[in-house]
């Protein structure tokens, strides 16, 4: 019980690391796209 | 709320459909019991790791033919995303093997071939940052990009050409039981969505880096800084 845990508790933080970091660059990106 | 926000909530949410079919609907495996459960997600980041790297082939070829700028970013963004993908495939796998082998790893030809396509595509990125931008270090990252697709056949083939630990395939065998099968292709449908999600947003953040590269507050090696995309 302890990998099936470990194992998607991994997956959940590389994919929503990835996906909160990605999101947050396109959004300053953009912020500062429209600023020009 | 923008449509990059929009997409990865329909794709969060479509993972959480996955999720309850993995740990309600899909029934406990006789052998393995609980951790049979890793195999859903593990396989399924696994192909949405390789259709990320035949983006990055066909991007790579177009880019080589074309001299498309637009082919170079398709191929940077599908070539993070595909290295992403195959990180979760192998710390998923690691916890599997430990919980039915008693080991995190062994040196067999699948587990070792998938290290290896993740150092392939890992290179590529350090590629693409490290060297100086332009024509020339694009094309030689797309060269790395045909020919490091190579590995995706001989990481699939591997449990057949070679007698290895990791188990033979099991979708194309028939082996699983229908509540078990449609559990496992809803997850991939839903992993290949979460994929093309992160593709879609990668690929806009390297057009605005493209754009305005002092914005972003890293200097990524561009090629349409250097050079304008031809007229189709």
């Amino acid at each position: 019980m302890i990998y099936l845990v470990a194992a998607y508790a991994s997956a959940v933080l590389i994919l929503g690391g990835y996906l909160a970091w990605s999101l947050r660059q396109l959004s300053e990106l953009s912020r500062g796209a429209d600023r020009k | 709320m923008t449509r990059y926000t929009r997409l990865t909530a329909a794709a969060v949410l479509l993972i959480l459909v996955a999720a309850a079919l993995i740990f309600v609907y899909a029934p406990e495996d006789y052998l393995q019991k609980e951790p049979q459960r890793i195999f859903y997600l593990h396989v399924s980041a696994a192909i949405a790791a390789f259709a990320c790297f035949a983006v990055v082939l066909v991007a790579s070829v177009v880019y080589l033919r074309t001299d498309s700028a637009s082919a170079d970013r398709l191929a940077r963004a599908a070539a993070l995303v595909g290295v992403v993908l195959t990180t979760v495939t192998l710390v998923m796998g690691m916890l599997y093997a430990k919980a039915i082998w008693g080991m995190f790893w062994t040196w067999d030809a699948r587990l070792t071939s998938t290290l290896v396509l993740w150092i392939i595509y890992a290179g590529y990125l350090m590629l693409r940052r490290l060297a100086e931008p332009g024509r020339q270090a694009a094309r030689f990252a797309a060269v790395v990009g045909i020919f490091g697709f190579i590995d995706v056949p001989i990481v699939y083939f591997s449990v057949t050409w070679w007698r290895t630990q990791h188990p033979g395939p099991v979708i194309v065998n028939d082996a699983l039981p229908p509540a078990m099968l449609l559990t496992f292709l809803v997850t991939m449908a839903c992993t290949l969505f979460l994929a093309a999600v992160m593709v879609a947003i990668r690929y806009r953040i390297e057009t605005l880096m493209d754009e305005a590269p002092s914005a972003a507050g890293v200097s990524l090696p561009s090629i349409a800084q250097h050079e304008p995309e031809p007229a189709r």
